[in-house]
């Protein structure tokens, strides 16, 4: 059996969320299959500039075969290409723009797909968004199993993903409120998936008093492992650690891990230690008495898991559905949405040993169920044994006409992800069989559907109450 | 307050943080985050304000007050001497310009040149300062609209600060009468008793006999003085004001001689004899508890 991953960017310094999530799975897969990875030479996200030069190339036992990136990205023209998009009614043609604007645009990665087809088994695509797995799919879809890594964000409600989304042989999920989110959006019920997520090299011998010495840190502290930035909601966390230090008497430090993007609050109970090594991180969660993770969009946490797996509990802001979903189906954290909770739950899971203790016993359990590699790699496996018995599905639906294409009547971005329903899906069930096909061709992209008849079933079945949109919605299918 | 009632191994992460909620909105009122606070001052300020003081539809009204907002500045025309004889067509224009003095003849249109001139001068203002008026009023819309956003949040504050002092009252009337039972408990008790506790101490020394009193002062009041500390004075003094407030020890002890005076230092002779007594302070205090606002006893979780 003969399996590609085609991810973005790969390499051993990419920690990205899905690159490392490619990494891994693309390592792990090598142990039952022939795996090649197919990428581009780019290593900065940002400007996708060809840093690593074109050809073949081994990387951990994994073959790797990179592409060159045609044009780097304009920031400027990306920019406005998004906030057109995103906020303005627009073109089908305006969206294939801003994918070309976002990148990284490998026309040579795609060929090569398109006539390598029939080389491999099948095409793991990672991250619906980029340019790469959007024509990568088109040019392979009879082999593709996406792993979309969506967020909550704008570009879940373009009109040209949709039929990407109903097309592919299978996807597989990172959790079951990205399913529900990707349904609702797309109505692909019918399509064969699954809630895999990823796991983690979790040490099984972590060492919380070697880090203390290290670092010398005393006494109890949260940790904070991540990007710190904006983005990830590391300045509401700040602001909220500071008032619950102020507010009483505690002996809580915060211990920030990573990279910071923001000024870190100069106070004698926030260290930052930067950047560390996976060892000093995983004793890091290990001494500590919980991980805090402030973020506002997340497909996975990967942190969250880790610390999971180490037994430590998360306090987790329930602004994403993700976060808390995980949380509520672990039953290994707690989670805020104001700054009077936070101070409530860190204050609960500080105080509260027997709490603390029962949410991390949790976690570890949750962790050894869902998330440890044999069962991912299980998932995996089963996943492409069904793909070999079911008959392959329909062609992804073509592009629209050079006319239509041009015809400005896809809503803004942003008014068809409000009108999605929101809230985590607290049901545990990671596989489905494939639903029936609807009796008709399935609507092209739901956008414009009210967001009441968008993924009904399942979401009645959760109790999920769709979010009046913002705007009337128009009629018509995207 | 109760801690979070989670005993079992089986933690429900719902349910703590419902126990969590629960908790703050006793703890403080209803929490709003910023966009109910902005629902609030747009629809239901009456609920938190005066409303002789601020008109809940105060924006909306300030908002039609102010047509020119939304309205598209008129066109203005340029009208100098030359205006009434312009034309793309150069023939015309020199046809014009040399049968002007012929018109002339008929009538004098200088006047009325200049009249069109000053009135477009005069249009020009008036679309400028109209201009320079609308941003003074979206400026006043501004200051008006964060008035009303942080009027409503003082409301909102000051509601829960009155709840805050409503809370701590309560407690305080609570820990005084908690103070008061004890102290009168401790102090007081009936001659039966007294002679109950004196009985089995033969050991102790007959007391001496009493001294001859000095005229217009009471024997015991000189070794009293010279035995008692501050701290006794001052509970003497609580003691006094307790009995005034009606909290008689009596009532607590049954006893009908229970009022008449007794000395400190039968009182710390009897200190000894307080078991008797806990079942009292008991009562007196679970009946105190019970109608005080908050229960400050120890919490019930597993911590």
């Amino acid at each position: 059996m003969k399996l590609a991953v085609v991810v973005q960017r790969y390499g051993p310094a990419i920690n990205g969320g899905a690159e490392l999530h490619a990494r891994y799975v693309a390592e792990h897969l090598a142990r039952h299959a022939d795996v090649e990875v197919l990428t581009t030479c780019a290593t900065d996200y940002v400007s996708w500039r060809n840093e690593l030069p074109a050809g073949t190339d081994t990387l951990n036992g994994v073959p790797v075969r990179r592409f060159r990136v045609r044009h780097e990205r304009d920031t400027i023209d990306f920019g406005r290409r998004s906030d057109h998009v995103f906020k303005h009614p627009h073109s089908v043609a305006d969206e294939l723009a801003w994918l070309d604007a976002e990148g990284p645009t490998s026309p040579s990665l795609v060929r090569f797909i398109e006539r390598h087809a029939a080389d491999y088994d099948y095409y793991f695509f990672f991250s619906y968004r980029y340019y790469h797995a959007y024509h990568g799919a088109r040019a392979a879809a009879a082999r593709a199993v996406l792993v979309p890594t969506a967020e909550r964000d704008a570009a879940i409600g373009l009109s040209i993903f949709p039929p990407i989304f109903r097309g592919v042989r299978a996807i597989m999920y990172n959790s079951p409120e990205e399913r529900a989110m990707i349904e609702a959006v797309a109505g692909n019920q019918q399509v064969p998936s699954v809630v895999v997520g990823i796991g983690s090299e979790v040490p099984s011998n972590a060492q919380p008093g070697r880090f203390c010495q290290k670092f010398n840190i005393r006494g109890p502290f949260a940790v904070y492992v991540g990007r710190i930035d904006e983005n990830k909601g590391c300045r509401e966390l700040f602001e909220a650690f500071l008032d619950y230090v102020g507010a009483g008497s505690t002996r809580l430090s915060l211990v920030l891990i990573g990279n910071s993007m923001l000024p870190i609050p100069d106070h004698p109970r926030v260290r930052h230690l930067g950047f560390l090594e996976d060892s000093d991180k995983f004793d890091a969660i290990a001494a500590s008495e919980l991980l805090v993770m402030p973020s506002y969009f997340e497909s996975l946490s990967m942190a969250a898991l880790e610390a999971w797996a180490l037994g430590r509990p998360v306090l987790a802001n329930a602004k994403c559905d993700v976060l808390k979903g995980q949380s509520i189906r672990s039953n290994a954290g707690l989670y805020y949405e104001t700054r009077a909770e936070f101070v409530e739950t860190l204050k609960a899971l500080e105080t509260n040993r027997w709490l603390s203790g029962a949410l991390g016993r949790n976690g570890r359990q949750f962790f050894r169920d869902h998330y440890d590699w044999p069962v991912i790699e299980r998932k995996y496996l089963d996943m492409i044994a069904r793909l070999g018995k079911e008959p392959a599905s329909p062609a992804i639906e073509p592009l629209p006409g050079w006319l239509t294409r041009r015809r400005r009547d896809r809503p803004p971005a942003r008014e068809v992800l409000e009108a999605l329903a929101t809230g985590p899906a607290p049901h545990t069930d990671t596989s489905r069989a494939p639903q029936p096909a609807p009796t008709r061709p399935s609507p092209p992209a739901s956008p414009r559907r009210s967001g009441s008849d968008r993924g009904h079933g399942d979401r009645r079945r959760r109790g999920w109450q769709a979010r009046p949109p913002s705007r009337p919605q128009r009629s018509g299918g995207a | 307050m109760p801690d979070f009632n989670v005993r079992s191994d089986s933690v429900n992460v719902e349910q703590i943080m419902d126990q969590i909620r629960a908790r703050i909105r006793e703890k403080r009122g209803v929490d709003y985050t910023e966009e109910e606070v902005r629902e609030l001052a747009a629809v239901k300020l009456e609920k938190f304000l005066d409303p002789r003081g601020v008109r809940s539809d105060l924006l909306d009204q300030f908002r039609k007050r102010d047509p020119g907002d939304s309205a598209e500045p008129l066109p203005n025309y340029e009208f100098n001497d030359q205006t009434l004889y312009e034309t793309h067509r150069g023939p015309i224009r020199w046809i014009r310009r040399l049968l002007n003095p012929l018109l002339k003849l008929f009538f004098n249109p200088n006047p009325l040149i200049q009249a069109l001139h000053i009135q477009s001068r005069l249009n020009t203002m008036t679309v400028e300062r109209d201009a320079a008026r609308r941003g003074l009023v979206q400026l006043q819309y501004e200051v008006l609209h964060n008035l009303v956003l942080e009027t409503t949040r003082l409301g909102i504050e000051v509601k829960n600060l009155k709840m805050r002092v409503e809370s701590l009252t309560g407690r305080l009337e609570f820990n005084e009468r908690r103070a008061r039972a004890l102290e009168s408990v401790v102090v007081y008790k009936s001659p039966d008793e007294r002679e109950r506790v004196a009985a089995p101490r033969p050991t102790l020394p007959e007391p001496a006999a009493p001294k001859p009193e000095i005229a217009g002062q009471p024997a015991s009041t000189q070794p009293r003085e010279s035995t008692e500390g501050p701290g006794q004075r001052s509970r003497r003094r609580r003691r006094r004001r307790g009995r005034r407030s009606g909290g008689l020890a009596s009532t607590i002890m049954g006893g009908a001689q229970s009022a008449a005076p007794s000395s400190d230092t039968d009182a710390m002779g009897e200190a000894v004899n307080q078991d008797s007594t806990t079942d009292a302070i008991e009562q007196e205090m679970s009946g105190d508890s019970s109608s005080g606002p908050e229960d400050d006893g120890p919490d019930s979780g597993a911590e």
